[in-house]
């Protein structure tokens, strides 16, 4: 359970403590693909409490999620299209929605428990 | 272990690496990268101006122990004390010794409250440039100045006068506004020539420019030259 939040700080403290620095241009891009990793985590503990979670699907689908996002939004700004506020938009509508949905479980699970316990006693 | 736990911590993992890379490049961008190496580049001119006026005080002590030194040497030898002569003359009119004369004091500053009151005008129009002061020097050498000085920075035959961004360099020194010049010279030969030229021109275009006039008995004090001179490639036969 620990376990994931224990690997987010250490990818970010490996994040802060090596010297590598994102060039300035491409910090636009790497903005999109953070937000599209966000979205997997959460994608993928929404997955875990709905008993649907597959690793492949979720590996895949942050891989591919992340650097298509990225790419896209160099491709829009190639082309001229502000295809980064799309990914933005996306990303941020599924993240919020994820984040509703590992609430409702948190909550159903926690309202279950309260109730068998009240059956108990 | 549950299945789960494995695959979510490797994508936590390369999620927070991420974001901290991220926070930290936008960071960057806050501090804004071009105001950061201007900052740096004022260190560095800071520290090359302290650095020339280390060796410039080195050089006038090293002036002064040849000079002692020559002194020294030439007791009693009448050859010596002609060729010393020489030299100290050499030292004068190479601006190489402080001088004292009656002349004139000319103070030339931007003019502040012209551009006070025409805000949308261009702000050029309103300051000194090297040009003027340029023009101002050479007047005074058509009328047989003997000595020049701008805000402490003796003239000699290699001082440039020169606008690097919003100042001017003379004698790779940097000054700003108001310039005071010094000029040693015939006082009245000086004005004539200051109230026909480049001075007078300023005046009526408003700038806040004035002049002293010294007599020898109130004289100008112009300071030595601080720096040295490279000769490098000139020979004579």
């Amino acid at each position: 359970m620990w376990l994931p939040i224990l690997g987010l700080l250490f990818g970010a403290i490996i994040g802060s403590t090596i010297s590598f620095q994102i060039p300035v241009i491409y910090v636009k891009y790497m903005s999109v693909a953070v937000l599209a990793s966000l979205d997997s985590v959460f994608g993928g503990v929404k997955a875990v409490l709905e008993d649907k979670f597959d690793s492949t699907i979720l590996l895949t689908g942050f891989f591919t999620n992340t650097l298509l996002a990225a790419l896209l939004a160099y491709l829009g700004d190639r082309l001229g299209v502000d295809l980064h506020m799309a990914a933005v938009f996306a990303f941020g509508v599924r993240l919020f929605q994820n984040l509703a949905d590992i609430r409702h479980h948190l909550l159903g699970k926690t309202l279950k428990n309260y109730d068998a316990h009240k059956r108990i006693s | 272990m549950k299945k789960w736990v494995l695959p979510i911590t490797i994508v936590c993992m390369i999620s927070g690496l991420l974001l901290s890379l991220q926070l930290r490049a936008q960071s960057t961008i806050v501090s804004n990268p071009i105001s950061e190496r201007n900052q740096a580049l004022i260190e560095i001119i800071n520290k090359l101006e302290n650095e020339t006026d280390v060796i410039q005080s080195q050089i006038s002590k090293i002036r002064e122990e040849i000079e002692t030194i020559e002194e020294r040497k030439s007791y009693g030898q009448e050859d010596i004390i002609q060729l010393q002569n020489k030299v100290q003359k050499a030292r004068k009119e190479a601006g190489l010794i402080p001088l004292k004369g009656p002349g004139l004091v000319i103070i030339l500053d931007d003019n502040k409250a012209g551009l006070q009151a025409a805000q949308n005008d261009d702000p050029n129009r309103y300051i000194i440039h090297y040009e003027n002061i340029l023009n101002v020097i050479s007047e005074l050498k058509l009328a047989k100045v003997e000595a020049i000085s701008i805000n402490g920075q003796r003239i000699v035959t290699s001082s440039e006068i020169r606008c690097v961004g919003n100042v001017i360099l003379v004698n790779t020194t940097r000054l700003a506004p108001p310039f005071e010049i010094k000029a040693i010279g015939n006082p009245s030969f000086l004005e004539d020539i200051l109230l026909s030229g480049e001075f007078e021109l300023l005046k009526n275009l408003g700038f806040p420019v004035s002049y002293t006039k010294h007599t020898s008995e109130d004289p100008i004090e112009i300071p030595a030259y601080a720096g040295s001179f490279q000769f490098k490639y000139i020979k004579s036969d």
